[in-house]
């Protein structure tokens, strides 16, 4: 029997939703037109009025926001409300050139934790569960928008934050907690250790897991299932349009529901701009249309992904995306080939392998050269060295089949490669370096 | 059949990877009594031959390392020119297959002792039993 938080807006009919949207959109567009200095001139710039968007149909109307005008107008250029009216910031991790810094009102803050508790509920979790929190906590968005939505539910929340996995282990274990929270990599990680430590899934009582902020494959969903003993579910968002929650997975783990009712989504053609429709593979943009403080219109995500109206099976109407199939800033070009990670760990996975590697990407002599570190399967130890050599080589075809170009792989030994505690680094790209 | 249980364990090819291995080993009280280490430019696979086999192995799987556990022969040939060979075409009338061998040192200075890994130990152990070889035990190993 599915469960629902809000059993009105996520089983909607459509028609319904379209109308809650036109409003919202109308309204969303005047507030910011009127307070956000720095759209109004992007609007102005394209001769749009808000008077000229009258529903969703003219969506297509507004100006793109891109992550370099989140920079430009850093820290406060996209701000809506009064700094009086906002309690609190979240910020990405923002590795390179400047942070982007999002802003919240308390009314944010509750739509949120709302999105959230809408994830938490479609895993299967009631005010009976004990909810372990592993997502950082901080600037970050993914522990305190769990958070909050589990408080919401009205779970036990263990806010443990990353880290220390032994101790996670522990508290998993002494408190009973049947819903974790973490990013992927995380939680297979916490599946590695569990097992080394000696126990195994019949020694906790974890049955789901809200796995996101990172992309992760099938086969990883599936790998983190069985170590431990979970049903795993997806969940999508940015800093920039609130954080965790924006989508999520119902039990039929097709793709993730998008909460329209908040967030409007469009697929475009990245070199374009120009709308794609549902089915096509494309960038993801969404319109905040109750966010307050920092109410986004056409904000591209850079992530590539297909929007599906296909009726689904757990009776939510929401439209459901598919996960992101890769992020502008996470492909490589590589021999003028478009390589993206999860391509490789998909080829891993399937051959009995880690999901933990190394790519290492150079130039030598004007030509890219590929190199990836695998942790080898202990129980595909031989004695023999050719053995091992033909492991390397036939994982090195499976690679080149998946992607056109030959790769370099080289065997390590087991647990080597550093382990994630919050995003894996997986991609050393060496020809930034020489550039 | 003489087989005899030699431990291999994977290592990277990085400063310190065997080190580690053998300071293992010793502070568990375990004593090496054959050693050969096969590598290449990204790993290596260090085989070695204990006086105790099962305690060996499972100290390094609970430190993490890959181990697996392989049944080699092991025989003693008095060290003077040719009798390797000898032993070497005992094995090819046979059409056993010879994957390496590594010396070790044995009891004696007037024998030399091998590790010899080939792909068929009944028939090679047949053979060598034949030639008037002598195979050493795990036992016969462990009391060097
Ligand atoms: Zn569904």
């Amino acid at each position: 029997m599915e469960r629902y938080w809000n059993e009105e807006i996520e089983c909607m009919p459509r028609e319904e939703m379209k109308k809650l949207q036109d409003e919202r959109l109308v309204a969303q567009v005047k507030h910011v037109y009127e307070n956000v200095p720095y759209y109004r001139s992007l609007m102005d710039e394209k001769g749009v009025k808000p008077e000229d968007i009258k529903s969703t149909d003219d969506l297509h109307k507004l100006p793109f926001l891109t992550k370099a005008d989140l920079r430009d107008a850093y820290p406060y250029g996209l701000l809506a409300k009064p700094l009086s009216d906002c309690v609190r910031i979240q910020s990405t991790s923002g590795t390179t050139g400047k942070r982007v810094v999002a802003f919240y009102t308390q009314h944010d803050i509750d739509l949120w934790e709302d999105c959230c508790a809408r994830a938490i509920t479609a895993a299967g979790g009631t005010n009976e569960d004990v909810c372990q929190v592993c997502y950082g906590y901080g600037l970050f968005t993914g522990g305190p928008g769990l958070n909050g939505g589990s408080h919401k539910v009205g779970c036990l929340t263990l806010p443990m934050s990353s880290g220390n996995t032994e101790r996670q282990i522990t508290f998993m274990r002494d408190l009973g907690a049947t819903i974790l929270c973490c990013t992927p990599s995380y939680a297979a990680y916490i599946g590695e250790t569990l097992h080394d430590m000696g126990y195994t899934t019949d020694d906790i009582k974890l049955k789901a897991g809200i796995f996101g902020a990172e992309p992760w494959t099938e086969e990883m969903r599936r790998s983190i299932e069985k170590s431990l003993g979970i049903k795993a579910y997806d969940i999508y968002g940015l800093t920039e349009t609130s954080g965790p929650g924006v989508s999520f997975e119902c039990s039929e783990q097709t793709g993730m529901h998008i909460n329209e009712d908040h967030f409007i989504p469009e697929i475009i053609n990245p070199e374009t701009g120009e709308v794609l429709p549902d089915g096509e593979v494309g960038e993801l943009v969404f319109t905040s249309i109750t966010k307050e403080a920092f109410p986004l219109l056409r904000y591209r995500t850079r992530d590539l992904c297909v929007l599906s109206r296909k009726k689904c099976s757990c009776g939510r109407t929401l439209i459901k995306m598919t996960k992101p199939m890769g992020r502008s800033d996470d492909m490589m070009i590589i021999r003028g080939v478009n390589v993206f990670p999860s391509q490789i760990e998909t080829v891993l996975i399937e051959q009995g392998y880690s999901p933990n590697y190394l790519i290492e990407v150079d130039r030598v002599n004007n030509t890219d050269t590929l190199d990836i570190s695998v942790e080898m399967n202990p129980d595909q130890l031989s004695d023999k060295v050719k053995d091992m050599q033909d492991q390397e080589k036939s994982l090195a075809i499976a690679i080149k089949t998946m992607l056109g170009i030959n790769p370099k792989v080289h065997l390590v030994a087991p647990k080597s490669i550093t382990r994630s505690e919050g995003k894996a680094v997986r991609v050393i790209d060496k020809r930034k370096l020489h550039d | 059949m003489a087989n005899v249980r030699q431990i291999s364990v994977f290592v990277d090819n990085k400063p310190n990877q065997l080190a580690g291995v053998m300071k293992l080993l010793k502070e568990s009280g375990i004593n090496i009594r054959a050693l050969s280490l096969a590598d290449t430019k990204d790993f290596g696979i260090l085989r070695i031959i204990v006086n105790d086999t099962d305690k060996a192995v499972e100290t390094l799987k609970n430190a993490l390392y890959a181990v697996t556990v392989t049944e080699i022969l092991a025989i003693s040939i008095p060290d003077s020119a040719g009798q390797l060979s000898r032993v070497l075409d005992i094995l090819g009338s046979e059409n056993v297959n010879l994957e390496y061998l590594y010396a070790f040192t044995g009891a004696s200075d007037k024998a030399v002792s091998f590790v010899i890994r080939v792909d068929d130990n009944a028939n090679a152990s047949a053979a060598l039993t034949k030639g008037g070889i002598i195979q050493l035990t795990e036992n016969d190993i462990a009391e060097m």
